[in-house]
């Protein structure tokens, strides 16, 4: 669960650099006080949420279909973790990373009630290579608990971001806070290179 | 104002200055009172936890620490038992334990210490596996996983 | 004396500078004897003695001739390497290896360096206890009095702990100043905030764990201290990474780069001693009229302390361990300690004195120890 949260902290960083600032217009939008802002605000997040529990799912029935041998699940998820690190390594380097923000897309959505589970349903699926990683532990739990636990602390990490999205505009120093999130996405990415090299050798190694 | 900041930083700066001077004289008190702050104790995941019960049998006494399940917030689900023996260690190490204090035994443990093998015999379905099991500089120890 | 060394304009006559070393002289007396000195071994009394005339003598050579920078190096480069013997030396003596074993984290006997605080702050606030295998109080480098030491080093020194205390430092201070000139000189400004994210991965990962990530994974100082023995997959993963970084960040890149690349680009203390930067009274000031912008400083800045927005607008950033490298390279004078609330260009000597004398007695009183046992050692094994 520590890494899970740590790498939905880490990614949920540069998550909200580049798409947080395409959907605060959206979410603020036609808003009225504190508390269209939360409704709307909670909507997005509950979308999100749900498409986690389905994609954990997807993912575990997927691993127990393919990762039936011991060493198949160490050997495989180690070079997936190492692949996707690599990716959100690279991803995390500005030059690299797409500006664009999928939430874009939400201009098409006439109906704002709609908009909060729009966004949350593109922002949960944007394949992104912290969810490449997620998705690969999802797939190698135990039980389909243990990966609804992973995919909730991904979540959680990911989340806490979002929730001063409406404070936004009073926070100083923003290129910095940003210059500090996309390194610690780097660090996270490098984080699972190692876990990934260290499951590969064991699971070679016992293999 | 700006007097006011000049004599501000200066008189900061000073005081900064006797702070050093009376550091290192004064640093095993300061020592002793930081040590006497609540937090100011080995996390149990790293001491072994407090001793629940001591056995004493043939000069070796045998210190069995309470379970240790902590985490940041809530207990972990996984944890362990730290056993120490101490003293007139004997070569070959054959104990059974109620870590539980409820009078059933929970598991055996053979320890050579010539050999450094160690084997557990779970009884209790909560007792996993050793940890580790090293010489210490008193004698023995060994740390059985559990689960809650 | 040579006009070159005059060009900070700091420089005292030969009289003053002895003056001026006389405090110095009579309180690292005390507190290297304790007030009785004991001559009774003669390698010890020896050691001391050497060690004693050689701070004293540096610190004489910081006023006689104007500059920092090269006299603090020296002094932090023998710091750093006496540390490394001394520990290398005693653990070889007690263990015959330079690894600990699972008997010595069990019996805590893990000696305590501040790199640990970063990661005890959250565990020790939510399960009131520390995260690290070490002794609260009594033997070698325990929790207590690491803690004491660094935090008052902090407020009174901010980042200048990082120059002045830090008893791993002098390791890539020393090796960036192998080379005369940079091998690489471009490098990206977005880097010294690696810290700050190292700072906030080790925390979390620490506290959701209750394990020191950093030491355990990262630290690089365990290739020159001690690490753990290698037993399995993970913990020969760990030497690579450790060892890796060291030859990395400490040797390698310092040479080619001319910057304290470990200390700028990973250390999570030296995050947080920025944050305290802030709190400390002495600082470096820029006398705007002075400076014609030729921005040597920037260049010399081992810490990207400096940059060309900040040295026009007149200062330094919080990232300056105040070293005194960018003082002694500024041909104008017009770069020099000074204290916080007092006007730039005003009682510059005063404040360099006093900032001198602070961090100079830390430094000296701190590392005393390892550099007599050192010496010690290196007696009882000539003799």
């Amino acid at each position: 669960m520590t890494d899970s949260l740590i790498l939905g902290l880490s990614s949920g960083s540069s998550c909200l650099v580049t798409c947080g600032m395409v959907m605060f217009p959206y979410l603020m939008a036609g808003s009225a006080g504190v508390k269209r802002i939360a409704i709307d605000l909670s909507l997005f997040l509950l979308t999100r949420l749900v498409i986690y529990f389905i994609l954990a799912t997807l993912a575990w029935y997927f691993g127990q279909a393919l990762f039936s041998n011991q060493v198949v699940r160490n050997v495989v998820p180690g070079i997936l973790y190492i692949v996707f690190a690599v990716m959100l390594v690279w991803y995390s380097i500005s030059k690299n990373r797409n500006q664009e923000c999928p939430a874009k897309i939400v201009k098409t959505v006439n109906n704002h009630r709609l908009v909060p589970i729009f966004l949350g349903i593109v922002n949960s699926l944007g394949f992104c290579p912290a969810l490449f990683i997620i998705l690969t532990k999802g797939a190698t739990q135990g039980t389909l608990i243990q990966s609804y636990i992973a995919f909730l602390a991904f979540f959680i990490g990911s989340s806490i971001w979002f929730l001063p999205l409406p404070l936004a505009g009073k926070i100083r120093k923003k290129e910095v806070l940003k210059t500090i999130g996309i390194l610690a996405t780097g660090l996270a990415g490098i984080i699972f290179m190692i876990k990934g090299i260290t499951n590969l050798i064991g699971g070679i190694i016992n293999g | 104002m700006k007097k006011v900041k000049i004599i501000a930083g200066i008189t900061w700066a000073f005081i900064c200055l006797i702070l050093i001077i009376i550091l290192f004289p004064g640093l095993n008190s300061f020592s002793a009172s930081a040590a006497k702050l609540p937090f100011m104790k080995i996390n149990p995941n790293y001491s072994g936890g407090e001793v629940a019960q001591q056995l004493i049998a043939t000069g070796c006494t045998l210190d069995i620490r309470k379970p240790v399940f902590d985490g940041l917030i809530k207990k972990r689900n996984k944890g362990f038992v730290q056993l120490d023996w101490r003293g007139n260690v004997p070569d070959k190490i054959v104990d059974t334990i109620d870590y539980d204090l409820d009078n059933k035994p929970d598991f055996c443990i053979f320890v050579d210490r010539d050999q450094s093998k160690t084997v557990l015999d779970p009884i209790n379905s909560k007792v996993r596996d050793i940890i580790i099991s090293t010489p210490t500089s008193y004698g023995w120890a060994v740390r059985v996983e559990l689960i809650k | 004396m040579d006009n070159a060394l005059t060009s900070s304009g700091m420089k005292k006559s030969f009289g003053r500078s002895l003056l001026y070393t006389l405090p110095m002289f009579l309180i690292t007396f005390m507190f290297m004897t304790g007030g009785r000195p004991d001559f009774s071994r003669p390698a010890s009394a020896l050691a001391m003695v050497v060690t004693f005339l050689f701070v004293n003598i540096l610190y004489f050579l910081m006023h006689y001739t104007g500059k920092t920078d090269k006299f603090r190096a020296i002094l932090f480069i023998i710091f750093a390497l006496s540390l490394s013997f001394t520990l290398i030396n005693n653990m070889l003596e007690t263990r015959n290896s330079m690894s600990f074993s699972q008997a010595d984290i069990l019996e805590c006997k893990i000696p305590f360096c501040h790199l640990v605080i970063p990661m005890m702050i959250l565990p020790a606030a939510f399960t009131n206890s520390i995260i690290f295998p070490g002794s609260i109080i009594g033997g070698f480098a325990n929790i207590a009095s690491m803690v004491v030491l660094w935090l008052v080093a902090t407020l009174v020194l901010g980042r200048g702990f990082c120059s002045w205390g830090c008893f791993y430092g002098g390791w890539d201070d020393g090796f960036s100043r192998i080379r005369k000139k940079p091998a690489i000189k471009k490098i990206s400004e977005i880097w010294k905030w690696m810290p700050f994210a190292v700072l906030i991965m080790v925390s979390l990962t620490a506290a959701l764990s209750l394990i020191p990530t950093y030491c355990d994974w990262i630290c690089p100082f365990k290739a020159v201290t001690e690490f753990e023995q290698v037993t399995s997959v993970e913990s020969a993963t760990k030497a690579v990474i450790f060892v890796s970084l060291f030859a990395g960040l400490v040797v390698v890149l310092p040479v080619l780069t001319r910057k304290r690349t470990q200390c700028g680009f990973l250390c999570p203390l030296g995050a947080i001693n920025t944050v305290s930067n802030k709190v400390t009274p002495f600082t470096i000031k820029i006398d705007k009229k002075a400076c014609t912008e030729c921005f040597k400083c920037v260049e010399v800045c081992p810490l990207f302390a400096l940059s060309t927005e900040g040295i026009k607008e007149g200062k330094a950033s919080v990232f300056c361990s105040k070293c005194g490298k960018c003082v002694d390279a500024c041909s104008k004078n017009a770069i020099h300690f000074g204290i916080k609330g007092v006007p730039s260009c005003t009682m510059k000597n005063f404040s360099r004195n006093l900032f001198l004398f602070v961090s100079f007695l830390f430094m000296s009183v701190f590392s005393a120890g390892s550099i007599i046992n050192s010496l010690q050692s290196l007696l009882n094994l000539i003799f």
